[in-house]
Order: structure tokens, then sequence, then C-alpha cells
């Protein structure tokens, strides 16, 4: 018997093939590498780097657009301030948001070109302790669930005739919901661990997915990696 | 009504004076006695509150209480070292499959526990494979729990507790929120399933598909066990305990 091992949702590319350990390794460094560039083109050519490697990982446009919104709303009050407080501000801004949007479209890349499971695995194998993965990996099962929770006790308001305005009832009602969700939280914490359990959970952190290094995933790295170092160094000279 | 559960060295499941409090008070189970024989299937009745789910938690080990109280399949989950080694005899389906499933995949969630017990990454791929296959979910492997319908989480947390291969099996509530169509997928997998059965239910058409004996809890205590055919059909049994005689008895 066997089961495919891809998910159906991450495409099939090359960035995607990519083993997630030197994937995780060489987009941690080349993010580190761009944070500490100072000038424009530098910047500018790493944002390039990023999106390359998003582009031949098949991430979507609409979802790399949808990111970048986020980001651009995040970083444009610093954008704005930035021209007219800072020494050369119109190049550090321009620095500023290209380093931000290749560190975003990294951040991207590593999310969008592997299935999270196996991206959270590969941490592991790199030496992130298992309890930190595995509450992150719960983190984020668990914050759906959340989100999808706290919709349903909106709807339920809703369905009642609560309007959301800007007085005491409004603020006493918010945060009882609130209040009962996080209360809901911690029941649902409780049956997890039960459950866990149950299953023979003594806090050992045992991913399932097994890594396999070819020569690729060496030469990806290093190319990555070689790169960002060159413009580390063009931004230092 | 009520037949007392001579404690037998050989059963599954042997629960004698079982008592639990909960730490405001409240007592869940009073003197709870019953056995299950290997491979028997056994539904457990009641109104809310009734203890079921505490004799559940109580059974798994997950609620802690005297030695002597409960032996499963030779462990009595009281003493701490046999409790380590109740995953391996016992399994739980819980009411809320969300629960359960905790994983980034479905496949990941079922090799859970196969993981734990010490096999290795291939051997519970497998394992969670076949455990998929038998509740027909070998398509959703790869899939993420959150995205499944309230039938196919279900059986993914089935799934889940099946790959640990659990000499007895504990489900609670396991038709709660089904639809009519993924209820039957559910009757049909549960009555093909190996070992030996605790269900817990309101639904009593489901108890007479699956299970041939029925224990009622009430209040903390056994009000009677016995054939579930004869159980069922006593109206005054069934109104008495907050239940209904089911439509195909009538």
């Amino acid at each position: 018997m066997s089961l495919t091992v891809r998910d159906s949702t991450i495409p099939d590319s090359p960035v995607g093939r990519w083993d997630a350990r030197w994937k995780l390794a060489a987009v941690v460094l080349a993010i580190v590498g761009v944070v500490v560039l100072r000038n424009p083109w530098p910047a500018g050519l790493a944002f390039g780097v990023a999106l390359a490697l998003a582009l031949l990982g098949q991430v979507r446009w609409r979802v790399l657009g949808s990111r970048w919104l986020v980001l651009a709303v995040g970083v444009a009050p610093v954008l704005v301030v930035l021209p007219f407080t800072a020494e050369n501000g119109w190049a550090t801004a321009v620095a500023v948001g290209f380093r931000a949007f290749a560190v975003g479209t990294l951040a991207v890349v590593l999310v969008y070109t592997a299935p999270l499971a196996r991206t959270f695995a590969a941490a592991h194998c790199l030496s992130v302790p298992g309890v930190l993965v595995q509450i992150t990996q719960l983190a984020h099962r668990y914050s759906l669930l959340f989100f999808g929770e706290a919709r349903r006790v909106r709807i339920a308001m809703r369905t009642r005739g609560f309007r959301s305005t800007t007085n005491a009832h409004t603020y006493r009602t918010l945060g009882s919901a609130a209040g009962t969700l996080l209360v809901r939280g911690g029941d649902r914490a409780e049956h997890v661990a039960d459950a866990m359990r149950c299953r023979g959970f003594d806090g050992t952190y045992r991913p399932m997915s097994p890594f396999r290094t070819g020569v690729w995933d060496v030469v990806g790295f290093v190319v990555v990696v070689l790169s960002v170092a060159m413009l580390v160094l063009w931004d230092r000279i | 009504m009520t037949v007392a559960a001579e404690p037998t060295t050989t059963a599954a499941v042997r629960v004698h004076s079982l008592t639990h409090r909960y730490a405001d008070g409240r007592v869940a189970l009073n003197a709870v006695s019953f056995a299950l024989q290997p491979g028997e299937r056994v539904a457990l009745v009641g109104p809310n509150g009734a203890g079921k789910t505490t004799l559940f938690l109580r059974l798994c080990g997950v609620l802690h209480g005297k030695p002597g109280e409960v032996n499963v399949c030779g462990l009595d989950p009281a003493d701490p070292k046999q409790r380590k080694r109740m995953p391996e005899r016992i399994g739980v389906v819980f009411q809320n499959p969300d629960d359960q499933l905790f994983s980034a995949t479905v496949i990941e969630d079922v090799a859970f526990g196969p993981l734990n017990m010490g096999a290795t990454p291939d051997d519970a791929r497998r394992i969670a494979a076949e455990s998929l296959e038998t509740v027909g979910l070998k398509d959703c492997a790869e899939r993420s729990p959150h995205k499944l319908s309230g039938g196919e989480k279900r059986r993914a947390a089935l799934a889940g507790v099946l790959a640990m291969k659990p000499g007895v099996l504990l489900l609670d509530e396991p038709s709660m929120f089904l639809d009519p169509r993924g209820r039957r997928e559910l009757i049909r997998t549960i009555c093909d399933l190996p070992g030996t059965l605790l269900l817990a239910t309101h639904d009593l058409e489901m108890v007479l598909d699956c299970c041939p004996r029925t224990i009622v809890l009430d209040g903390g205590k056994v009000m009677a066990d016995g054939a579930t055919s004869e159980l069922l059909a006593n109206e005054q049994l069934m109104t008495t305990h907050g239940l209904e005689v089911p439509y195909r008895l009538k």
C-alpha cells in the first residue's frame, strides 16, 4: 500500500522538491543577509533574488500580491517618515522597503513551497527544540479553529441583534465574547492534552517525514547563500 | 434489571466498585462495576451528565483513581508504570474530533500514536495508511484536518486510534453532528471493527445495530446491564433514565 507524500496544494517545482532542511537553512541565512543590507541597490537585487526563488517555486502572483499588500501597509509609515528624518533619507527608505519586501517574499517561499509539517520537521532536524516545534505546530492548527469559533460567536451575536459601536455595552459584550473564547480555548487545550496522552505522547516530538539529501539540494543551498553573501560584500565595499 | 457483572480474570475490561469524585465534590461515578469480555461490543447509554465520559477517562488513565478499581487487559491505570502502557491496550475516540486532530496533515495525525509507540517513520506511515483505508479516508491522507467535513474528521480521529491497534476501543458519542449518510458510513465502520468495544452514545438506533449488550448509566451508577434488545424495549426503564425506546422497537 502506498500513499502519495506530496501535498496536492503545493505546486510541483524545483523549490518545492528542494529538501526542506536545506531550503530552511538557505532561506534563514538569506534573511539574515538581507537584514544587514544598507544600500538600495544591493537591497533591490536581494528582492530580485527572493522574487526569482518565489517564481521558481511557482508561488501564485495572487498569494505574493496579498502578502506584499500586508507588508506595504506595515512599512508605509516608516517609508513616509524616513526621507524627512534620516540622513540620506530617500536611499535609506528605498533600502528599508526592498529589505522588507525581500524578507517577506523569502518567508512566502518557505511557507508556500512545502507542507508546513515538513518545514516544522526540517526545523527540528536543524536543532530547533522539539517542544518549540510542537507548540508552533499546535498553535497553527488551533489558531484556525480559534478563528472559526470566533466567527461563529460573531454570527451568533449578530443574529441576536448585536451591532458593534463605541458604547459601554459594546465593550462589555466584546469583552465577554473574548473571555468565552479564551475559556473555551483553555478547555480545548485540556482535551487536546488528554487525547495526546491517550495516544502515548510523552512530550517528545517525533516527526514522520524522512529527509533525503541530493546533490541539487546542496547546490541550491550554496547558490542562494553565496548570492546573498556577495550582496552583503557589495553592500559593505 | 441490574445485573452485576462478575469480575473475571480473563475480562478485557474489569471495573470494580469504581467511584470518582471531582475536585468540586461532585460524585461523577458511584460504585460502578461491570466487566467486558474480549471481543464483546457493549453500549453505554444514559442521559447527559450520567458519567459516561468520566468513566472513559478513568478507563484510559487520564483521570487517576485508587488501585484495583479498573483493570484493562491486565493493566491498572492507577499504577503510574502500568499507566504508561495503557495507550497500547486501550484507545479512546473523544466526542469532539477537533480535540483529537492536532497535526498539520491527516496522515501525520494518524501516525502520531504509532510514532509514540516506537514505530519507525516508514512503519508509522504504512500503519497510518492502513488505518485510513480501514475507515475509507485513504484519499484524505495529505489534507489538513481542519478542511475535512464533520464525518471525515470523525473517521480520521477513529483511524488515529485504530493505528495504535488497541485491544479495547472506547467511542464517545461517535455519531454526534453527523448527517444521515456520514452516520450510516460510521455505523458500517464500527460494526466491522475488531476487538472489544465500549460505545457511549445517545443514538439508540446505532446501539441496536452495533452492540448486543447495553449498560444504562445514570447519576454515576449502573442502572441496568443486559441484552440490548430487552433493555431498549423497556419503556419504563428508558423513560426513567431520560431515554426513549428506539423507533424500531416500538
